[in-house]
């Protein structure tokens, strides 16, 4: 077995890597402290590949030229992981190499925006029932609701408004709705890092 | 022993409509923050049986007050509504410096001890109700420390456990944890969890609680070995599944807890009244 020169006896040690391709690279592979990042790393790429599996089609299968270089940018730039997960990976992905096959079909963007509403949905536990989001890159607004009945999950909807609202100042913008109606314009928010 | 199912959101309804039914379950264990846009006389009308109220995504170890008590307000919305044989949470880390962690990380033991109580304390208080504490399925090896970790917890803060026995499991194989050392835990537990687990992909191969597989033998041996302990007046057992989900498959796993605990002596009106 190698020596492991890092702290790990517990998963406190290890929090720093948990989220860290580069850093996990630094424990000896047949060491559990590996096996326990992997485990981490591996949600990080299902939660993105799973939901989009479009995003595949630009990286190859294993969707490591997406992956790693994504996950170095966000430690670089401390981005939370919060709901807007998603919507980094385009933000990234717009001033990577894949850049323009990313903008000359839509259904990238339709699928990330998608996925960071349902994701919103599923996670977020403040008062708010929906979530509005929109990009500078489509007129399109996606909604993402909680669940508001026993019997349903979360939903997602896709609108296509008669009259686009003004695009958000950053590539990416959103609000939150009070009430299971989208009756409200108060403006874009910018996302947090 | 009373079996319940775990119902985490609205599109296994019709199945624990179903386990309620035919009698493989006496009650259910809403993930409650999940339906916190659900008018709480709704759910409460959701299901003829007692229920239980799991919390996931308080974050109450590192969430500010007035988030806290915001989700305290509307949690006590749901007690009130639901009358729960009992509220739960866990002890685990949701992110480390402001960024999230996509799998849930395991508290020190030891370092962390006085600050874990005193928020635990708190987090009671804020809800207005003993809340019941799940054990984590350790990986690392400061996951032996926390059988003590539990037990003073529950002497110091009047706090339950919710013993999730197939964590203890992974904790065992992970870790070493000695099923032996989590007696007085179980002993003092009321309510349980149990659901499969399965292999990481890559060796040194780690157990990790997945709650897409059926019960493990050895999960079943432990449960066995530790009957007595486990099954007492007002005992509830949650089988956990959210992935893989075949009713068949649950009927299963249930069928096989009920012949190692039995049929449970408290009708669901008597399990009502127990909470």
């Amino acid at each position: 077995m190698t020596l492991l020169s890092l702290p790990s006896r517990t998963d406190r040690d290890l929090y720093p890597a948990l989220m860290s391709p580069q850093l996990n690279a630094k424990y000896p592979a047949d060491h559990k402290a590996f096996v326990r990042i992997d485990v981490s790393l591996r949600i990080y790429w299902h939660t993105l590949f799973d939901i989009c599996p479009e995003l595949l089609e630009l990286s190859g299968p294993d969707g490591m030229s997406i992956f790693r270089p994504f996950m170095a940018w966000a430690e670089e730039k401390k981005l939370a992981f919060d709901w807007s997960y998603y919507l980094w990976v385009y933000v990234w992905l717009r001033q990577s190499p894949f850049k323009e096959r990313l903008l000359a079909d839509d259904k990238y963007l339709r699928s990330i925006m998608a996925a960071s509403a349902a994701r919103w949905a599923i996670l977020d536990r403040g008062r708010s029932r929906g979530i509005v989001i929109g990009c500078a890159d489509t007129t399109d607004l996606v909604i993402g609701w909680k669940c508001r009945n026993v019997r349903l999950g979360r939903e997602i909807e896709l609108i296509e408004p008669e009259e686009p609202l003004p695009a958000p100042p950053d590539l990416f913008g959103y609000f939150t709705l009070p009430s299971f109606e989208l009756d409200i314009f108060p403006g874009w928010q910018s996302l947090a890092r | 022993m009373r079996l319940g199912f775990n119902f985490t959101l609205g599109d296994t309804y019709d199945m624990a409509q179903r386990l309620i039914g035919e009698g493989h379950i006496d009650y259910c264990e809403f993930l409650i923050d999940n339906f916190f846009c659900v008018d709480p006389d709704e759910l409460a009308k959701a299901f003829d049986c007692p229920v239980g109220l799991h919390i996931m995504y308080s974050k109450f170890l590192e969430a500010d007050r007035p988030t806290l008590v915001d989700f305290a307000a509307r949690l006590r919305d749901y007690i009130d509504a639901l009358n729960p044989i009992y509220v739960s949470d866990h002890i685990l880390r949701f992110s480390h410096e402001g960024r999230a962690f996509f799998h849930l990380g395991e508290i020190d033991y030891s370092a962390e001890y006085e600050s874990v109580r005193d928020k635990v304390v708190q987090w009671q208080e804020m809800v207005g109700q003993r809340i019941h504490f799940e054990n984590y399925p350790s990986i690392m090896d400061g996951g032996l420390e926390a059988p003590a970790f539990f037990e003073r917890l529950m002497k110091e803060t009047g706090a339950g456990v919710l013993f999730d026995a197939s964590n203890a499991v992974c904790a065992n194989r992970n870790c070493g944890t000695p099923f032996e050392a989590w007696r007085n835990v179980i002993a003092k537990a009321q309510h349980f969890h149990v659901a499969g687990y399965r292999q990481s992909l890559i060796e040194p191969f780690i157990s990790l609680d997945t709650h897409a597989e059926a019960l493990a033998p050895d999960t079943l041996a432990f449960l066995q070995n530790f009957r007595s302990v486990f099954d007492k007046s007002g005992a509830t057992m949650t089988y956990e599944r959210d992935d893989q989900i075949e009713f068949d498959d649950i009927v299963v796993d249930l069928k096989a807890l009920r012949d190692l605990f039995g049929q449970p002596e408290e009708t669901r009106h008597d399990l009502a009244l127990t909470a």
